[in-house]
């Protein structure tokens, strides 16, 4: 049944979450993806984005509620290897005495015998997992040898060498360089159009509109979920983080008419995220978004 | 000069003390690896301690002593999980609280019933005076935590490093969870057996975190800890004969010798090696 042709959804129906000291961290969460697509999770740190990854995983149970991954319960659905996950870089003992090829190759454990141990097959995988994250040469070196990138491309490559349908990247951006992360952009690309459900827990705004085309927008619930374009406006974001965000707002800002378009925004570590004047989502590269600019292009303005 | 040396092998005892000790240092540093990259030393330790009224109740009962310490060591465990679940307290607190109240309860067993066990032998260890059933119990013990660790290591290794993809690939962790604590156990009554309640968790932490001193990869972390835990229960086993002094306490102090050396001369996490990479970063 796990091959690329078999179609695959996530639904995730009115699942409430509770901890034991009584707290909902999640209420009435719903949501589904069709196979070939990569979503956005978007909300505040406790906003019950992590509980959702958790509930999607089955770490955790929910109250009311259920998750179906292929129309069948997490457990079940775990068991097939139709999920993967690739963990917060924060979450990894980077002492750990593993090496890069330990770390891939649990990505097959579902695949192998009692005893976990590797056939030709799963060795073949690893190693075809690595050479498409250029981390093959590695191989060798213990995991806290590797720089930020390296090693969540390392992840990522467990992640593949598990060939799971759905898989889930949880801050996939966080202290990584810029090359690495048009890296891992171009992969999940890449598993988009072979059909997986690519989920992505980020708190990074401004890269949403660069490669998601679904967003997820939470806050104690699923508050909004659909396309990028449609559901990623400043009136749903302001709803999902309740002012919490930094605004700056160039109509009331010192910044100038006739300094034409050249303002330089720099942030730390995140893509800014820009809304255009109609409330339009405005991107860094024009490169892929040329139907956008002819949209909103008028007369006096440069191609 | 010869014959000195080889005069501890002429006595039964010795040489089943040497045995004894031997196979559990090598159970106990396998197992160390684990309990050190888990991050579970102190349990090893409120365990250990958690086993004493089980002992002192068994050989009242003429119980086999590793079904007592089996017994209270997994009470101790379990309710450790119990109040860390229930209440607000840290994990330190709890374990500290619980198994205190443990080995407290065994003592006062002991101190009522004299006549039956010897509160010096659990606390300190007997190693020279094992009885035949206590060594049989020993060598079981032993083997299942062998065989089960041997079978098993990848998917323990796994869940020691990252749960969550255990979980991820459907492997039940709570299984994984009670299993290394059984094991935990069983080893920490077979060591009661050696060096003594009190000594039992340096047999239990010391090879494992010596070798994780040493090296950065699993396989040879488990040889070196292995190898680690048989040559000093044989060498402290035999020295003993020797100094006349207490066998928990050579074979502990041997380990604990070669646990500061690796902290200062390890080629790559030695205090000395990491001062070398100090000097060697030119001044800005």
């Amino acid at each position: 049944m796990n091959t690329p042709s078999a179609t695959i959804d996530l639904r995730v129906n009115n699942v409430t979450v509770g901890y034991p000291n009584g707290n909902i961290a999640l209420q009435d969460a719903t949501f589904h993806l069709d196979a070939g697509c990569i979503c956005a999770l978007v909300g505040v740190n406790g906003s019950g984005k992590s509980t959702l990854f958790k509930a999607i995983m089955g770490f955790v149970k929910p109250i009311r509620g259920e998750v179906l991954i292929a129309g069948e319960p997490v457990r079940a659905a775990l068991k097939r290897n139709l999920v993967a996950y690739v963990p917060q870089s924060e979450e990894v003992d980077w002492s750990f005495p593993v090496s890069v090829w330990d770390v891939v190759l649990m990505g097959r454990y579902g695949y192998m015998n009692f005893l976990r141990i590797s056939g030709a097959e799963d060795r073949r995988i690893a190693l075809e997992s690595l050479e498409r994250v250029g981390m093959a040469e590695f191989r060798e070196r213990q995991i806290g040898e590797l720089s930020g990138g390296q090693r969540k491309r390392v992840f990522l490559a467990r992640a593949l060498a598990q060939r799971s349908r759905v898989i889930l990247l949880d801050e996939p951006f966080t202290g990584v360089d810029v090359q690495t992360e048009g890296t891992i952009i171009n992969l999940l690309r890449e598993l988009r159009s072979a059909g997986h459900i690519i989920l992505v827990s980020t708190h990074n705004l401004g890269s949403v509109p660069e490669f998601c085309d679904q967003v997820v927008l939470v806050n104690r619930t699923v508050l909004a979920f659909g396309p990028t374009a449609e559901i990623y406006t400043e009136a749903n974001l302001s709803r999902a983080f309740g002012g919490t965000l930094r605004h700056f707002r160039f109509d009331e800002s010192t910044v100038q008419k006739h300094d034409g378009r050249n303002v330089t925004v720099l942030t730390d570590e995140e893509r800014p995220l820009v809304f255009g004047k109609g409330g339009h989502l405005e991107y860094g590269q024009r490169a892929g978004h040329e139907r956008v600019v002819e949209q909103r292009a008028e007369p006096d303005d440069e191609p | 000069m010869i014959d000195t040396l080889l005069l501890p092998f002429q006595y039964e005892y010795m040489l089943k003390a040497i045995f004894v000790s031997s196979l559990v240092g090598a159970v106990c540093a396998f197992l160390s690896c684990f309990i050190t990259l888990k991050g579970w030393s102190l349990m090893g330790d409120a365990l250990s301690h958690s086993v004493v009224p089980g002992v002192a109740v068994a050989y009242q009962l003429d119980w086999p002593f590793a079904a007592g310490a089996f017994v209270t060591g997994l009470l101790a465990a379990v309710g450790m999980g119990f109040v860390k679940a229930k209440t607000r307290l840290r994990e330190d607190a709890v374990i500290g609280v619980v198994f205190t109240s443990f080995f407290a309860l065994g003592l006062l067993l002991i101190s009522l019933f004299p006549a039956r066990v010897d509160l010096r032998s659990i606390v300190f260890g007997n190693i020279l005076g094992i009885s035949d059933p206590d060594i049989l119990q020993v060598i079981i013990i032993s083997v299942v935590t062998l065989i089960v660790l041997g079978l098993k290591w990848n998917d323990l290794r796994l869940f020691c490093f990252d749960p969550n993809q255990a979980r991820a690939l459907g492997i039940n962790t709570t299984v994984l969870h009670y299993t290394l604590l059984t094991l935990l156990s069983a080893t920490a009554v077979a060591a009661l057996q050696t060096v003594g309640a009190c000594l039992v968790v340096a047999m239990l932490v010391t090879p494992g975190a010596t070798a994780y001193l040493l090296t950065d990869r699993f396989g040879p972390m488990i040889g070196i800890a292995v190898s680690m835990g048989v040559g000093s229960s044989l060498a402290g086993a035999y020295a003993s004969y020797f100094f006349d002094g207490s066998t928990g306490g050579c074979i502990v102090t041997l380990q604990s010798a070669l646990f500061v050396i690796a902290l200062v001369f390890g080629p790559k996490h030695g205090l000395l090696a990491a001062r070398a990479r100090r000097r060697a970063i030119p001044a800005t």
